[in-house]
């Protein structure tokens, strides 16, 4: 077989399975987003009103705003902190040594555990009767004692955001680690022979050469925050209220627990927008190298 | 001497400031794995020591709990969604890989973008779809579903696994008189194969912790261990002993199988954008 045709041939396969599992169901769902798809109503399916569910999402839903701001707050603290944090810990861990490398072996846990599982082993040290953070902070801090940390709305966000940073921190650390291996050393040596400090050398050398992996890093983290479902759905399911409902969280109530799926499709939509963007942003950092 | 001072200070702060890491770092987990071997009267209590127990790896076999169902059906739907896609995956990588095609960037970037689509989008059309061909609650169901985000990872891992095998020893076979069938399995798979097994195990551990299609799609013939986790509870609140026990059913394979691969990690969770 001539490799003109052959080259084709092999990339269809994957093609086909990536147009049926991913394509259609986009193209689909937005077809959704202008029906009134009802569950229990069928051919409620086939009935537009043309964009009467964003209309609807837009002006008469609360909830979808504060599923909005939610996700945003969100999104906005996770990518912060875990960058931040993730920085620091490459930071001591960059040196190396068998110590450092030894650690670095144990990043790669928390981020094998499954997101379902952190918001249950979450859920279980915030317990405000035998959970473990009350125990250590009740001492420590005895204003914290017996504070019911989910049924609080701020702090059971503030829980959401911490197991979501615990268990993003490891990967966004080694991340960051092999970009830091690739900021050239003598760089740094000259900076420091000419006798800038510490944090000189870092904001000024180390920084901007880091500068293209800490936009990857960022991006990716973003929108892996901004999809975030599974551990609030252990965690919190979006409670106490609405005050954890992340847009996902939002989708899936309206259109899996109410059987709204033509609404649940047009906010399912309203998130893709931002995808673009991000993933747009995202494919210029990984074809820069080709 | 000054400096020497200042220099071991530095280092006990770093030493200090990277074990108070591990410790952050490792206490969830241990504190799951502490639970799991205590009764459920020593659950409620915060004893660091108490007398450890096997019962609660037992009892989440049993019923009402039946966890060596969704074992079974975990392991099955994650093996089978690896088994489609690494082959399907290693055909597409080679030709992005050798060949210039028409629109393969344009491909390359839809096939990224699709792993960065809201699951929660994808799930709505197929749970209409499944629903009306009578796929719901099927492991076959789950399997297509979660092809649609394994593919990607897997697609861009394996390419980057190609990309750095040489090139002349394929040359030297097609100059030999090699058809190009059988330089792929001659030449490419035998080298590539470590490559496709890291793949495929990077594969194996997202479809096995894959939970929002798993929560909608399924409910009692098909349902995964993460979503068995829901089952834990009773009226008086939930079984944490239990829950424990079957959260370490659920990690500790899964921490095998990512160290083994620990290499290839952040290559494949960023698709080679950090190498």
């Amino acid at each position: 077989m001539r490799d003109n045709t052959l080259k084709y041939l092999l990339v269809l396969p994957a093609i086909v399975v990536v147009f049926a599992t991913a394509i259609w169901p986009l193209i689909e769902s937005l077809r959704l987003s202008f029906t009134v798809g009802r569950l229990s109503r069928p051919g409620s399916l086939e009935q537009y009103l043309g964009f009467e569910n964003y209309i609807w999402a837009f002006l008469y839903e609360p909830a979808f705003w504060n599923s909005v701001w939610v996700t945003t707050i969100y999104t906005v603290l996770t990518v912060g902190l875990t960058t931040v944090l993730a920085l620091g810990l490459a930071l001591l861990l960059a040196p190396g040594g068998r110590f450092r490398s030894g650690v670095q072996t144990l990043l790669i846990l928390p981020f094998a555990m499954s997101p379902a599982l952190i918001g249950v082993s979450f859920r279980f040290m915030f317990n405000p009767e035998f959970g473990l953070f009350d125990a250590v902070f009740g001492v420590l801090i005895p204003p914290l004692a017996d504070v019911s940390w989910l049924v609080d709305p701020v702090l059971a966000f503030a829980v959401c955001v911490m197991a979501d940073v615990w268990g993003w921190i490891p990967f966004l650390t080694l991340v960051l680690i092999g970009g830091l291996a690739s900021v050239p050393q003598d760089t740094i040596e000259a900076a420091q022979v000419d006798g800038a400090s510490g944090w000189r050398v870092f904001r000024d050398v180390t920084l901007p050469q880091l500068a293209p992996v800490l936009a990857v890093v960022i991006i990716l983290k973003s929108i892996f925050s901004l999809k975030t479902f599974d551990q609030i759905f252990m965690l919190t399911n979006g409670g106490p209220g609405t005050a954890t409902q992340t847009l996902s969280h939002y989708i899936y109530f309206n259109g899996m627990k109410y059987g709204q799926i033509g609404y649940a499709a047009s906010v399912a939509w309203l998130m893709v927008i931002p995808m673009i963007f991000l993933t747009y942003a995202y494919a210029k950092f990984v074809f820069r190298k080709e | 001497m000054i400096g020497r001072r200042r220099k071991q200070v530095m280092n006990a702060v770093q030493l200090a400031l990277i074990l108070i890491a591990i410790l952050i770092m490792l206490v969830p987990i241990a504190w799951i794995f502490m639970a799991a071997f205590k009764n459920h009267i020593d659950v409620f209590q915060l004893k660091l020591f108490f007398t450890p127990t096997l019962e609660n790896f037992g009892t989440v076999f049993e019923p009402p709990f039946f966890l060596g169902h969704k074992l079974m059906n975990s392991t099955i739907v994650a093996f089978v969604t690896v088994v489609f896609a690494i082959p399907i995956a290693t055909m597409a990588a080679y030709s992005f890989s050798r060949f210039r095609l028409t629109g393969e960037t344009t491909m390359l970037v839809v096939i990224l973008a699709t792993q960065f689509v809201p699951a929660v989008v994808i799930i709505l059309p197929f749970f209409v779809m499944f629903r009306d061909i009578g796929l719901l609650d099927t492991r076959i169901g789950l399997i297509l579903v979660n092809l649609a985000i394994v593919m990607p990872f897997a697609i861009w891992m394996i390419k980057g696994f190609i990309d750095g095998i040489p090139l002349d020893t394929e040359e030297a076979a097609m100059v030999d008189g090699s058809s190009r069938l059988q330089v792929i399995r001659n030449i490419v798979l035998p080298m590539a194969a470590p490559g496709l097994l890291t793949a495929g195990i990077f594969c194996f551990i997202i479809a096995w912790n894959e939970f929002l299609f798993a929560l909608i799609l399924t409910n009692k013939d098909a349902v995964t261990l993460p979503i068995g986790l829901a089952l834990f509870k009773a009226e008086e609140g939930d079984l944490w002993n239990l829950l424990s026990a079957a959260g370490i059913i659920i990690m500790l394979p899964m921490f095998v199988l990512a160290l083994i691969i620990r290499k290839y990690f952040v290559q494949g969770m960023t698709m080679g954008a950090v190498r």
